[in-house]
């Protein structure tokens, strides 16, 4: 049975998360010694040092309205291809992750070691201690975290990724039927509602048994090694090592 | 009172007091590990219970972190690997743990 990591990246007028995605990979090859396959458009094909052990799968991506608020900005998001992770993937099981997700250990390998057919995380982990990335009532429907998908071929993860597609299409009547507080679309909550829906509308409860840590973008990244990650708050800096994170801050690119 | 020297002393209680919790984080990650299709906490509750249904029977069922039943088949190799991996994440914390008390 084959398995590998799937990785979306697009880059956008304000960030080349090319650059963002090398670092993962290098990180991936390092602690996970799995192949990537990164799928992404033309022009960010062209921006990317070729020497990265990588499959590519070239798609055109969909020109979306979509955006994110990042640091007091509207900034354009292309997210709407996760959905089509199911097609997308060469692998048998298949890790999927965001470009921004660094793998600093060998932890997300015992889950493909598993009979699980779909894994994500429905905790979260803010690293600062300042729990900043959930807040109360932003939906009526317990969120799950997209970054990290673990999942293998059988008929009812196609479904779950059928769905998924079903939910973006029609997004903006799940988004009120669940009462989201969020306008723009997120796959956090097309999978979380897609899981509900395929559910029988009761909680799953099939979930990745950690939280996922973050590092929110208020937080400057200083430096990013192969042992960890140096991050800075309110003048006060420390030290993330050896421990998966998901990373926010996108400026990440220009440290060393 | 020296205020400088217990503003001080606070943000040093703070970056310790976060350091541990996110050591402690990085601990409970490691201990899940997959066994016989099914996932576990190599903690104590679970070298705990194994080691006490292996007293009682050769095989037994028991549930992992989701709650789906898993039988187990071989308790000596699955207590083993559990104590392994529930050690080396607990030395691993313990030598942060020493590393941070000389920084008090």
């Amino acid at each position: 049975m084959s398995t590998g990591v799937l990785m979306y990246c697009f880059d956008t007028p304000q960030t080349a998360y090319h650059r963002i995605a090398e670092r993962s990979i290098a990180l991936i090859k390092k602690n996970l010694k799995l192949p990537v396959t990164l799928v992404t458009d033309r022009e960010t094909h062209n921006n990317i040092t070729h020497d990265v052990d990588v499959d590519y799968k070239i798609i055109e991506k969909t020109n979306t309205n979509n955006f994110r608020f990042y640091r007091g900005h509207t900034v354009p998001w292309y997210n709407m291809e996760r959905a089509r992770a199911y097609e997308h993937s060469p692998y048998d099981c298949t890790l999927l992750l965001d470009c921004d997700y660094f793998c600093y250990t060998s932890n997300l390998l015992e889950l493909t070691r598993t009979d699980y057919d779909f894994l994500l995380h429905n905790r979260v982990n803010d690293i600062t201690g300042l729990n900043r990335i959930q807040t109360r009532l932003e939906s009526t429907l317990p969120i799950v975290w997209a970054t990290v998908v673990m999942f293998t071929r059988t008929e009812r993860v196609k479904m779950i990724f059928d769905t998924i597609q079903y939910v973006q299409k029609n997004y903006e009547h799940f988004r009120n039927l669940y009462r989201i507080k969020f306008r723009n679309y997120r796959n956090d909550y097309a999978f979380a509602i897609a899981l509900h829906q395929l559910s029988g509308q009761l909680k799953t409860d099939h979930f990745i048994p950690t939280p996922m840590n973050m590092l929110p973008h208020e937080y400057d990244v200083l430096e990013c090694t192969d042992r960890g990650i140096v991050y800075k708050y309110n003048n006060k800096v420390n030290l993330l090592a050896n421990t998966d994170v998901h990373v926010l801050d996108k400026e990440l690119i220009h440290v060393g | 009172m020296d205020i400088g020297n217990i503003k001080k002393y606070s943000d040093l209680a703070h970056d310790l007091a976060l350091t541990k919790r996110n050591a402690l984080e990085k601990c409970r990650a490691r201990q899940i590990m997959a066994y016989n299709g099914r996932l576990f906490r190599a903690n104590a509750d679970t070298i705990n219970l194994v080691h006490t249904l292996q007293a009682h029977s050769k095989t037994f069922v028991i549930l992992d972190v989701n709650d789906n039943p898993c039988e187990i088949t071989d308790p000596a190799d699955f207590l083993q690997r559990l104590i392994e991996r529930n050690q080396e994440t607990l030395n691993t914390l313990n030598q942060l743990h020493q590393q941070l008390k000389k920084r008090i």
